[in-house]
C-alpha cells in the first residue's frame, strides 16, 4: 500500500534518440579534443617517430567525424520521418509569438515553461542551428578528408569534393569555417548542459535523466 | 581505341599540321642544342621528364620530342598586365640555359614586353601586326591582373594610352587559347588584396573564353612550359582542376608529396625558426607552412633547375598559387587556426575563448540570480 502517485511518467525520448544523443556528444568531445590538436599541435615530439603521434590522433579525429557524419544524417532524417513526432510537434511553438514571449519569460524566471512538444520555441530553434553546423562541419570535414584519402571513398567524393571547395573560395576557407565551428560547438555544449540542468531544477520536469531513461515526469493534473 | 591511343592519333595529326607551317627561325632547336652544349640524350631525357610530367605513358614522349622541335610554328603573344614580371623571370633566370629556356627562346614568340627590342610606337605596332596577321591561331599568355576600377585605367600601356582592360578584350578576341601565367593573371595576386584599390581581377573574369590558369608566385618554369608544350601537342588545353589550373600540375597538394611529411605525421614540429626541429628537417606546419591547402607540384618539380623549393630551404609554403592567398594565407609564419582576424587583431581562438568565456559568465550569473528567484508556483 502506497502512496498514490502525484506524477505520471511520460515516454519522450525514443531509443534512436536518446542513443544518438550520447554517441554525438562523445564524438563532439573526441573531436574538439583531437580537432584543436591538429590546429596545433600542442603535444611534443615523440622519442622516435615510429610514434605517428599526428597520424593516430587523426585517424581517431576521422573514425569519429564519420560517426559524427552518419548521425547527423540519421538524425536529419529522423526529424521528418520518425513515427514518434514528439520533435516536429514543436514547430507549432516556433510559430507562435506568444509561445516565444512565454519561453523567454520562464528562461527570466517568470511563470512556468509550456510547451506543445518536447523543446521550447528557443530550445528547437538552438537544435536546428545546431544541426545544421553540424551539417555543415561535416561537409567540410568530408572535402578535407577528400584530400588525405585519394582512393575509396575519398575518391569517390573527390569531384564533388573539388566542386564545393571552389564555392568556399579554395581549401584554406574549407579548414577555417571547419575550425571557426569548432568554437561555435564549444559554447553550445557549456550553455545545453546547464540549460538541462537548470530546466530541470526550475521547472521540476523534463531533467537530465530524461536523455537517459526516455522517461519525463509531469504532475498527474497537469 | 583507347583514350591514349586516341590522344596520341590527336597529337600526331596536330604535329603533322604544324610541319606544314613555316618556321620561325633559320635555325633549328638542334642547332640551337648544339650551340648551347646540350646533348641529344639530354633532350630525350627532357622528353621523358615532361612526358611523366603531363601524366602521359611513356611512348609520348617522341611527341614530347617532335612538338618541341616545331614549337617556333605556334605564334605566342605574351602580355604584361600589373605584374612583376617575376613569371617571366622564373623562365628565363636561369644560371645556363637549360632546355626549358632554351624552347622559350624557340617558340614563335611575336611579342613580349620584357624581352623584345622595339619600344614606343614599334612595339605597338608589333602588337597589332602579331594580333591581325595570326587571328584565331595565337596562344596568348597573360601575366598580371587586370584592374578594373575607373574603366581600367590604373594600368595604362603604351604610346596610345590602352588600357589593360581594352588591350585584354582585344587580344583575347583572336586567341586560339589563353594562359594565365601566374597567380595575378589567373586570380588578381597581391593587386587584388583587400581593399583591392584597383579592381584587379584575374583574366577569366574580363575574357568570355575558356583560360588555364597557371597560379604561383611564380609559377614554376616547368609548369609554363608543360602547359605550351601541351598546346603545341594537342592544339587544345589540358584537363583543369576546380579552380581551371592544369590537373597534371595542380592535382594534388603540395602537403601530399612534401619531403617532410612523414615529420608531419610522427608529430615533429618545427617550434619556431633556428630551433633543433628546424635544423633536423622537421614540418613547418607550427610557423605557418600552408602547404596543406595549397595544390601544385612544387614538392616534385621544384624550381631553379629542379634546385630547391621554399620548404627545403626551410620555410612553409605560403600557398602563392591557391585564389586571394595574399588575403586567406595570412600570416604567412602562422598557420590558419592562429591568423589574426581582420577586425579584431585576434586568432579565431582568442575570440572563441572569450565567447566562449562570457557564455560561462552568463550562465553563472543566470544560476545565481535563480538562487534567489521566487520559486514557481505548482
Amino acid at each position: 500500500m502506497g502512496k498514490p502517485a502525484t506524477h505520471s511518467r511520460d515516454y519522450i525520448f525514443t531509443p534512436a534518440i536518446r542513443i544518438f544523443h550520447w554517441l554525438r556528444a562523445l564524438a563532439i568531445l573526441v573531436l574538439v579534443i583531437t580537432g584543436f590538436y591538429i590546429s596545433w599541435p600542442f603535444l611534443v615530439a615523440p622519442e622516435t617517430n615510429d610514434t605517428q603521434v599526428q597520424s593516430i590522433l587523426r585517424f581517431a579525429h576521422l573514425v569519429f567525424g564519420f560517426v559524427l557524419t552518419a548521425i547527423t544524417f540519421v538524425r536529419f532524417y529522423l526529424f521528418f520521418f520518425s513515427r514518434n513526432d514528439i520533435e516536429r510537434r514543436s514547430f507549432r511553438d516556433v510559430m507562435s509569438i506568444n509561445s516565444w514571449i512565454k519561453n523567454l519569460k520562464s528562461y527570466l524566471w517568470m511563470g512556468q515553461l509550456h510547451k506543445q512538444g518536447v523543446y521550447g520555441p528557443l530550445q528547437f530553434m538552438t537544435y536546428v542551428a545546431v544541426s545544421f553546423m553540424a551539417l555543415i562541419i561535416c561537409i567540410t570535414g568530408l572535402v578535407l578528408y577528400a584530400n588525405v584519402y585519394h582512393l575509396g571513398m575519398g575518391g569517390m567524393m573527390w569531384d564533388i569534393s573539388g566542386w564545393i571547395t571552389a564555392q568556399m573560395g579554395g581549401l584554406a576557407w574549407v579548414r577555417i569555417i571547419h575550425h571557426y565551428l569548432t568554437w561555435a560547438f564549444c559554447i553550445f555544449v557549456v550553455i545545453h548542459v546547464y540549460m538541462a540542468v537548470w530546466c530541470g531544477i526550475r521547472f521540476k520536469h523534463n531533467s537530465v535523466d530524461s536523455i537517459v531513461s526516455g522517461y519525463d515526469y509531469h504532475k498527474a493534473d497537469h | 581505341m583507347d583514350t591514349h591511343a586516341a590522344l596520341y592519333e590527336q597529337g600526331k595529326a596536330r604535329l603533322e599540321a604544324l610541319r606544314e607551317l613555316s618556321p620561325r627561325h633559320t635555325e633549328s632547336l638542334k642547332q640551337k642544342m648544339e650551340q648551347h652544349g646540350i646533348t641529344r640524350r639530354d633532350f630525350m631525357k627532357w622528353s621523358a621528364a615532361v612526358t611523366s610530367m603531363l601524366a602521359l605513358p611513356l611512348p609520348f614522349s617522341t611527341l614530347v620530342a617532335e612538338a618541341a622541335e616545331l614549337s617556333d610554328r605556334v605564334p605566342l603573344i605574351w602580355l604584361h598586365m600589373a605584374e612583376c614580371t617575376g613569371c617571366s623571370e622564373s623562365l628565363i633566370r636561369t644560371d645556363t640555359p637549360n632546355l626549358d629556356s632554351l624552347i622559350f627562346d624557340h617558340i614563335s614568340l611575336e611579342y613580349h614586353e620584357t624581352l623584345m627590342a622595339a619600344a614606343g610606337w614599334q612595339a605597338e605596332e608589333n602588337l597589332e601586326h602579331a594580333l591581325e596577321q595570326y587571328k584565331g591561331n595565337y596562344l596568348l599568355a597573360v601575366e598580371g591582373a587586370v584592374p578594373t576600377a575607373n574603366n581600367g585605367a590604373f594600368l595604362t600601356v603604351g604610346c596610345k594610352g590602352h588600357t589593360g582592360l581594352e588591350i585584354m578584350h582585344h587580344a583575347a578576341e583572336g586567341a586560339a587559347g589563353i594562359i594565365s601565367v601566374g597567380t595575378c593573371a589567373a586570380f588578381g595576386g597581391v593587386q587584388a588584396a583587400a581593399p583591392n584599390p584597383t579592381g584587379a581581377v584575374g583574366v577569366a573574369e574580363v575574357v568570355h573564353k575558356p583560360v588555364v590558369n597557371l597560379g604561383g608566385c611564380p609559377p614554376s618554369e616547368k609548369n609554363i612550359v608543360g602547359t605550351l608544350m601541351y598546346f603545341i601537342m594537342f592544339g587544345k588545353l589540358p584537363a583543369l582542376d576546380m579552380f581551371n589550373r592544369p590537373k597534371w600540375a595542380y592535382g594534388a597538394r603540395v602537403h601530399d608529396n612534401c619531403e617532410r611529411r612523414g615529420r608531419f605525421d610522427a608529430g615533429e614540429f618545427v617550434e619556431e625558426f633556428g630551433d633543433f626541429g628546424a635544423k633536423e628537417g622537421y614540418c613547418l606546419y607550427k610557423v605557418g607552412c600552408k602547404g596543406p591547402y595549397t595544390y601544385n607540384n612544387c614538392p616534385t618539380e621544384r624550381f631553379n633547375h629542379h634546385t630547391s623549393w621554399p620548404v627545403l630551404a626551410g620555410h612553409g609554403c605560403i600557398g602563392c598559387s591557391e585564389p586571394s592567398f595574399w588575403d586567406d594565407m595570412a600570416d604567412f609564419e602562422r598557420p590558419l587556426g592562429r591568423q589574426l582576424l581582420y577586425g579584431f587583431d585576434a586568432t579565431a581562438d582568442a575570440v572563441g575563448a572569450v565567447i566562449l568565456g562570457a557564455a560561462a559568465v552568463g550562465v553563472g550569473a543566470h544560476a545565481v540570480v535563480s538562487v534567489f528567484a521566487k520559486p514557481l508556483e505548482d
